[in-house]
């Protein structure tokens, strides 16, 4: 799997290069601003691009307008942004940018390195990849529509893991049950939810996360 | 002083060869003269710049004229005390000058000097505001990552000298350690957050509002009416201060939903928050709003809360300001 690397300082870029390397990821570019990175991403060959939100020139979100951007020269190329803080909004622009092939994780999350490199694969294979602290803030957001109050707790930490872009078998592991009782969960979450049922992973991820960041018009 | 010393003994040295009247005299009064007026003026000079100044270089001159006048009269062999006229006069002039002086203040001057005061509290209140918020950041850095980091360091080191003894152990501290660091960078980012929030820095006042909006568990209808910047340091400001209005719309209000309007009108940044809640919101019940009033003072701005019991709340910050170059054309999103 070939992978771009955008992040302006050295010391975490050669990091993140050293441990994709070592999971038998191929860098085929490790790049400190995003005008390196528009190069790098014009090789067809690239899997995914995991890209710093603060670069160059002006060290605020160019890294989110350079994912974005390269998404829409080449749709539904896999972008995983990295960022020291992470706010709802820019998450709602990178998954408007296309359907899948996204990742938002605060920094912090490199050090579990089993998740973060689950999380490249995911993102690289068109799957989703959000913060759980995005999750979080979304489900609370979220929390007044009606049909939430009807999940079970179970239920609505399943739908936290989904949202996350978890696939069920990932669900099933986190939650040390079967993947059974996750598919017997999150048809049930579908159903309350008014959501129509879907056996693909990523296409419920992404109802889920429709669900989630829709307009509240119910309340009023 | 030494040359009018000097010119004087000369002078006298001169009389004593040739005799004749004390004609010296004069060139001694002209020496003392020329001295006085010297001192004088230098020292109604030290007084501070300004209309006082003039008043008492005024005072010197007068001063040293009645000097010269009483010493010629005296010189000149007294008789009719001519220079009585004279010092009137001056008299006049110096009690004419002491009443503009003192005079009551006109409007304009009142004015000017109640802003003035205003001035020299707010400002004192801004340092000092800014020293606390110094002093927090400081304790935060002290108490949270900087602690974080010491513990960090020694589990590492515990860790390196088990790992050829117990590597078992070892490995639970460095699990622990990573553990570690992700306290130390949420510590780290709560206090960016307070400093200066990164999204503020990105995407200005409107972005900043609708990132704060979003992430809060309630509906907030967020509409920007800006046809351009403020400067940061107003941006911040009223950034904390909606912060602040819509965390005790979350804390108090009990509200079903909530509104955020930012507008620029006759030169003032105009921000509305308001709620459907139960109301009853003041500005020194233990809110932060004080606060968030004495940020705004610093740049002429004001606070106004509306809150009858049983509500709705509305809260109105208005900071004069001019906006530099325009941004994107008006915009309005519910969050």
């Amino acid at each position: 799997m070939r992978v771009v690397i955008a992040e302006d300082l050295a010391l975490l870029r050669d990091g993140l290069s050293r441990l994709l390397e070592a999971h038998g990821f191929e860098v085929a570019a490790a790049v400190g601003d995003p005008d390196a990175l528009a190069e790098a991403l014009l090789d067809d060959t690239v899997d995914v691009a995991v890209v710093d939100v603060r670069m160059p020139p002006t060290h605020t979100n160019e890294g989110l307008r350079a994912a974005i951007e390269a998404r829409r020269r080449r749709p539904g190329m896999p972008v995983l942004v990295l960022s020291q803080f992470v706010e709802q909004l820019y998450a709602r622009e990178l998954l408007e940018s296309g359907d899948g092939g996204i990742g938002y994780l605060l920094k912090d999350r490199v050090a579990d390195v089993g998740e973060f490199v689950d999380a490249v694969r995911r993102v690289a294979d068109g799957g989703t990849a959000l913060d759980p602290k995005v999750v979080t803030s979304l489900l609370a957001h979220a929390g007044h529509k009606p049909p939430m109050a009807r999940l079970s707790p179970r239920e609505r930490e399943v739908l936290e893991l989904m949202a996350q872009g978890r696939s069920n078998a990932a669900i099933a592991a986190a939650l040390v049950v079967t993947e059974k009782a996750v598919g017997k969960h999150s048809t049930s979450i579908f159903a309350k939810l008014d959501l129509p049922p879907d056996n693909d992973d990523n296409r419920r991820v992404l109802a889920v996360l429709a669900y989630l960041q829709a307009a509240d018009d119910a309340t009023t | 002083m030494v040359v009018a010393g000097g010119i004087g003994a000369a002078a006298t040295l001169v009389w004593v060869a040739t005799g004749g009247p004390f004609w010296p005299r004069w060139v001694w009064f002209a020496a003392a003269l020329v001295i006085a007026a010297q001192v004088a003026l230098r020292r109604a000079l030290r007084t501070p710049a300004g209309r006082r100044r003039w008043f008492a270089v005024h005072v010197a001159v007068a001063a040293v004229l009645v000097l010269a006048e009483i010493a010629i009269w005296a010189l000149s062999g007294g008789g009719l005390f001519w220079p009585a006229g004279i010092v009137l006069v001056l008299a006049a002039t110096l009690s004419g000058h002491a009443w503009l002086l003192e005079r009551p203040p006109g409007r304009r001057e009142r004015e000017l000097r109640a802003r003035i005061e205003r001035l020299t509290r707010t400002r004192s209140g801004a340092l000092d505001a800014q020293a606390l918020e110094l002093r927090r950041i400081e304790r935060d850095l002290h108490d949270g990552a900087q602690a974080r980091l010491v513990s960090l360091g020694m589990t590492l080191g515990l860790a390196e000298g088990l790992l050829r003894t117990d590597p078992d152990a070892a490995a639970e501290l460095l699990a622990e350690a990573r553990a570690g660091t992700k306290a130390a960078l949420a510590d780290l980012r709560s206090v960016m957050q307070s400093v200066h929030p990164p999204v503020l820095a990105d995407r200005g006042l409107p972005g900043a509002v609708q990132a704060l909006a979003l992430d809060l568990a309630l509906p907030v209808d967020v509409r920007v009416d800006l046809p351009g910047t403020a400067p940061p340091a107003i941006e911040s400001a009223v950034y904390f201060a909606v912060a602040e209005a819509l965390a005790n719309v979350v804390k108090h209000a009990a509200a079903g939903r909530a509104a955020v309007e930012l507008s620029h009108r006759d030169g003032r940044l105009v921000a509305v928050v308001t709620d459907d809640g139960v109301g009853g919101a003041a500005l020194g019940r233990g809110t932060g709003l004080p606060g968030v009033a004495r940020r705004l003072e610093a740049f002429d701005g004001i606070i106004e809360v509306t809150s009858p019991p049983g509500g709705p709340t509305s809260i109105r910050l208005e900071v004069p300001c001019e906006l530099s170059s325009p941004r994107t054309s008006p915009s309005s999103a519910t969050a």
